[in-house]
């Protein structure tokens, strides 16, 4: 591979890690915080995409989907978390089955939608972003580049918000000790729930800026999820930090994967997966052990 | 989740069998020769289809109750074996041309349990919910192998034209003895696992879900035990996955899919974990939503979705566990 099909590639893959780490941040503050896998994520992200769809077939502007659909996210964030996961607190496996309830239902209506649907649609970059410039030498879409500086910023933002906030506090206590935070005063129901709005939107973040790259078909939330899951094990479960370096690491790891083995891109990132749980069983920045 | 059920001392002896094993055996007998005795009925040929169905996945049920239900590992990828069983099984009938029961089986059964002892050398060093997420991961990365990989499975298109096994001169070609077949096979499972889940090394396990680290104490080297039960529960999910090729005569990249692997956890926890009759219940709800309800509206998913909110809230035990109580109650 010449050098400059190596970075090219490289913008690929940190791109695709941009992609990821919105992804992921919300799946991992949603577990850090209240302890809950949220297997629901996936078909967050997809309704996002598909809401994007609509929300620039009516208004033609990608910046207002870019707005409105986290907003829409979280707001039924705030509706499902009150109503079907607050009374389910610690059971596990009860909170799986009715987070894949409530993914079945999601991916089935978008199916039913007949303008959605079960095919496959894309949604084109904004204007202002569509055409491609010249990076040594070899034409690179625009779209992509924003993708990084839009993951960059969103990551920097964060992590200024989880340190400096009062919100960022909370949330960094929440992790460590729900139980405490509750008898301190603070109202954790409601932090749960605006923890899981927040989540939720994330997700529906992600489906916006991946659609123009990635398009939209049946079966994205499946993939959405399980590469979110393996972002979050491989950095670290429960941490900012954990998302951002899992990310990192895996977006690069599947684009070069794809170019050198496509057939078995995939066993490519799964065995990144089972080293780290190896050498490091709570993740690379994570507290919390995965395997014993 | 519902503490297991009739853990009662094994009586032996000397004794008649008493009226409850009498019944049992009638009615296995019943479930058995079900197509021969239904043959007059109008809709005998559907309804051998669809109870033969319920009947292979109430098998990978039953091998994922194993797991979840008595070592207290909930498997998030459980589809994994199932797809790679019934895969095995085709490739062999097809690569070796050979249509014999006893080569195409146990390449499925095999392939599937190497596959688990893989999967699980990871996974069962995990618990809980990292046990879901990590078996989850895994199994998708045999979904995609089996959707890729199109010289080998097909890809996307699936593997068709899975041919049916014989047997020493006996042909399970046709439905019914097919059926017969995939009928033994769900009665020896649910034997197998009676016996297992009853015997010394059952206990284990259940005491390895109760308190791990007592029995690590103890001197238990829990995790090869657990890594032994996970084989097990592998190897059935294979058994399931081959009765699957053979009953579809076709193995599509689903059947390793996060799409079976959810149905089948489903199936476990609506029956109610931790007891025999339970997944096999399980099975037959959840087929039936999907098959019959599905030929009438279109939204059967979304149904199914519903169904688990309702009973994640409504009725934590399964559907036995329900049973249960409301017979203990009734008892007084």
């Amino acid at each position: 591979m010449s050098p400059e099909l190596a970075f090219l590639q490289a913008l690929n893959g940190i791109s695709f890690g941009a992609l990821l780490f919105i992804l992921a941040a919300g799946l991992s503050l949603i577990f850090g915080m209240m302890d809950v896998v949220n297997l629901a994520h996936g078909a967050f992200y997809m309704l996002g995409a598909y809401v994007a769809l609509s929300v620039v077939r009516t208004t033609g502007s990608f910046w207002v989907a870019l707005v409105a659909v986290p907003l829409a996210l979280g707001a039924l964030g705030l509706v499902v978390e009150p109503l079907l996961l607050r009374r389910l607190r610690g059971r596990h496996l009860d909170q799986v089955l009715i987070t894949v309830g409530v993914a079945l239902v999601i991916t089935d209506l978008i199916r039913l939608k007949p303008d959605w649907g079960a095919e496959v649609r894309t949604l084109p970059p904004p204007d202002a972003l569509a055409g491609s410039i010249a990076i040594l030498g070899n034409d690179y879409p625009v779209y992509r580049l924003f993708v990084i500086a839009f993951g960059v910023t969103l990551a920097l933002s964060l992590a200024a918000l989880h340190r400096r906030s009062r919100a960022g506090a909370l949330i960094r206590a929440g992790v460590d000790d729900a139980q405490m935070l509750s008898a301190l005063g603070v109202d954790t129901d409601r932090l749960f729930a605006v923890t899981y709005a927040t989540g939720a939107a994330l997700a529906g973040l992600a489906g916006v800026v991946a659609a123009p790259v990635l398009g939209l078909q049946p079966g994205m939330d499946v993939e959405a999820l399980v590469l979110s899951l393996i972002v979050v094990v491989v950095g670290g479960l429960g941490t900012l930090g954990g998302a951002q370096v899992g990310a990192a690491l895996v977006g690069p790891a599947d684009t070069f994967g794809k170019v050198f083995v496509p057939q078995f891109a995939l066993f490519f990132i799964f065995a990144i997966m089972a080293l780290v749980l190896l050498l490091r069983p709570s993740g690379l920045l994570g507290r919390i052990r995965v395997i014993r | 989740m519902s503490r297991i059920g009739g853990l009662r001392p094994h009586v032996g002896g000397l004794r008649p069998p008493a009226p409850g094993f009498v019944a049992l055996g009638l009615g296995a007998l019943a479930l058995v020769t079900f197509p021969y005795w239904s043959r007059d009925w109008e809709s005998s040929r559907y309804a051998t289809t669809v109870l033969r169905d319920i009947l292979v996945f109430a098998i990978l049920a039953l091998s994922l109750d194993l797991l979840m239900g008595y070592v207290g590992l909930p498997s998030l990828g459980h589809a994994a074996f199932f797809g790679a069983g019934a895969y095995a099984a085709a490739i062999a009938s097809q690569r070796l041309e050979t249509e014999a029961l006893f080569v195409t089986l146990p390449a499925g059964v095999l392939v599937a349990t190497a596959l688990a002892l893989g999967i699980g050398l990871f996974a069962v060093r995990a618990s809980g919910i990292f046990f879901l997420m990590l078996t989850l991961a895994f199994a998708q990365m045999v979904f995609s192998f089996a959707f890729q990989a199109t010289d080998i499975t097909g890809g996307s298109n699936g593997f068709a034209g899975v041919r049916r096994p014989d047997l020493f001169g006996i042909s399970f070609s046709a439905a019914e003895e097919l059926y017969v077949l995939v009928a033994v096979s769900f009665l020896a499972t649910a034997f197998v696992l009676w016996r297992i889940t009853r015997s010394p090394y059952g206990r284990t396990l259940v005491a390895i879900r109760e308190n791990e680290r007592r029995m690590r104490a103890l001197g238990y080297d829990t995790s090869a035990i657990k890594l032994s039960a996970f084989a097990l529960a592998g190897a059935l999910a294979g058994l399931a996955g081959a009765l699957s090729a053979y009953s579809l005569r076709f193995v599509s990249a689903n059947d390793a899919g996060i799409g079976t692997s959810i149905t089948v956890f489903v199936m476990v926890l609506i029956g109610g974990a931790g007891t025999l009759a339970g997944p096999a219940v399980g099975a037959a709800v959840v087929i039936l939503i999907e098959r019959v309800l599905n030929s009438y509206i279109p939204f059967s998913q979304t149904v199914l979705g519903v169904v688990f909110v309702v009973f994640v809230l409504a009725a934590r035990q399964g559907v036995v566990g329900a049973a249960r109580t409301a017979w203990a109650r009734a008892r007084g």
